[in-house]
């Protein structure tokens, strides 16, 4: 059947071609910047959404994120790292400076609260990507400590001197941690790529 | 570099550390190959992290994006990577100086962009009259004790520049130095310097709640404002 070719699904988890995408979008090409788009979208609509809990206000993320890309685009360096980790990384400053903006004075009644830990709420319409179960296992290496230390500074947007007052632990415990479980992140993940 | 230094990498790559403190490890990270590329890698693992929890975006998103991007110019490429590593420092909401006066030096190392020279029918520099010709450009006047300053602010560029040419000269000794705030009592970041105000200044629009103020400090500038705000905008008020 034609309708084959063009229905079939591209794999949108690992970001492979977004290096490119992004050379071309730094070039002003528009058509690359909406491929890139498809490419990244839910990935940084998904975590916008998952900082924020707001999705209005994860559009707006969203929106400037890309936006950002756009203008930004020919400061990539792809000697550096990966497209998508910099996405990712504008990403995730620009969520947690809208929570640590909005919510400074209402989450200071929600520290401990039961969502700290936040799983995926039923109903999100959150995308089983095949990078969400790798990185659910690799999650599984890391101590406790490490993992909440970890969930809390970037889903939560803490800083990790509160993070330490939050789990009353000394701030050197807690900067440790947090580099152990990103290692442990690290090297796991480097094995299922 | 120090242990206790370097135990910073991981909080640091989760966007965790105080400005203060990240400033100092960007300064350590300048001297250290291997806390680089610790860090990246950190990036990369807290990327992958990120990505777990994609979800869709509703569809009258992609649009919306796409035709926004459409009338959005692009920055010119950066000469020197010193500038792309001083721009992941600045705080997300600091409003960026793009190329005006021809000797805009920012504080505390900003980056700079490529000089465009005046148009010939005015003394404003280019990037700042293509604010003012904006087609939804909305402008205002605001007068101060060494002068006029006309702002105007063009969503559709998503640019704000200040024509400062009735300004008087500053005093013998002193400067205009630009700042941003966050709300009208937040700590203020330096800009940049209004080097020659014939030619004005341009920069990126500020995020909401960011007001731009301008001060006469000591040539070479401050840190910190030493003299009171001879103008305080509030660029979504104009």
């Amino acid at each position: 059947m034609a309708s084959d070719t063009r229905l079939r699904l591209v794999p949108v988890g690992d970001g492979a071609d977004a290096d490119e995408l992004l050379g071309q979008v730094a070039r002003g090409d528009s058509a690359a910047f909406a491929a890139l788009y498809d490419a990244l979208g839910s990935a940084v609509y998904g975590l916008a959404r998952h900082v924020v809990r707001d999705p209005s206000r994860a559009e707006d993320i969203t929106q400037e994120v890309f936006l950002d890309v756009w203008r930004k685009a020919s400061g990539f360096d792809s000697s550096r790292g990966k497209a998508k980790t910099w996405v990712m990384t504008i990403a995730h400053r620009r969520a947690v400076d809208a929570v640590r903006r909005s919510e400074s004075h209402k989450r200071q009644d929600h520290h401990g609260a039961p969502d700290v830990i936040s799983h995926d709420q039923p109903g999100d319409a959150l995308i089983a990507a095949e990078e969400h179960s790798a990185v659910r296992d690799c999650l599984k290496t890391l101590t406790d400590l490490q993992l909440e230390s970890v969930q809390l500074a970037y889903f939560n947007g803490y800083s990790y001197v509160e993070v330490a007052k939050l789990l009353d632990k000394p701030l050197p415990t807690i900067k440790t941690r947090m580099r152990d479980g990103l290692i442990r992140l690290r090297d796991c993940m480097k094995g299922t790529r | 570099m120090t242990t206790d230094v370097h135990l910073l990498s991981g909080a640091y790559a989760l966007d965790a550390v105080g400005e203060e403190e990240s400033a100092a490890f960007r300064t350590h990270l300048e001297d250290c190959h291997s806390c680089r590329t610790e860090v990246a890698e950190f990036r990369r693992a807290a990327a992958s992290l990120g990505a777990s929890k994609a979800g869709h975006p509703p569809a009258h998103l992609r649009p919306r994006i796409l035709t926004a991007a459409d009338r959005l110019p692009q920055m010119p490429p950066t000469v020197t990577d010193l500038h792309s590593r001083e721009d992941r420092r600045r705080p997300a909401w600091l409003p960026r100086l793009v190329a005006a006066a021809a000797a805009v030096a920012v504080v505390g190392g900003g980056a700079s962009y490529v000089l465009q020279r005046g148009e010939p029918d005015t003394t404003l520099a280019a990037p700042v009259s293509q604010v003012f010709k904006a087609p939804d450009a909305h402008t205002k006047a605001v007068t101060t004790a060494r002068g006029t300053v006309v702002v105007a602010t063009s969503p559709s560029l998503g640019k704000m520049a200040l024509d400062t040419d009735q300004l008087k000269s500053p005093p013998q000794g002193r400067v205009y130095q630009m700042w941003a705030t966050e709300g009208a009592d937040g700590p203020m970041t330096s800009v940049g310097f209004l080097t020659d105000p014939a030619k004005g200044a341009a920069m990126e629009m500020p995020e909401e709640g960011v007001e731009v103020a301008i001060t006469i400090e000591p040539v070479g500038g401050s840190t910190t404002p030493t003299g009171e705000k001879l103008v305080s905008l509030v660029p979504s008020q104009v």
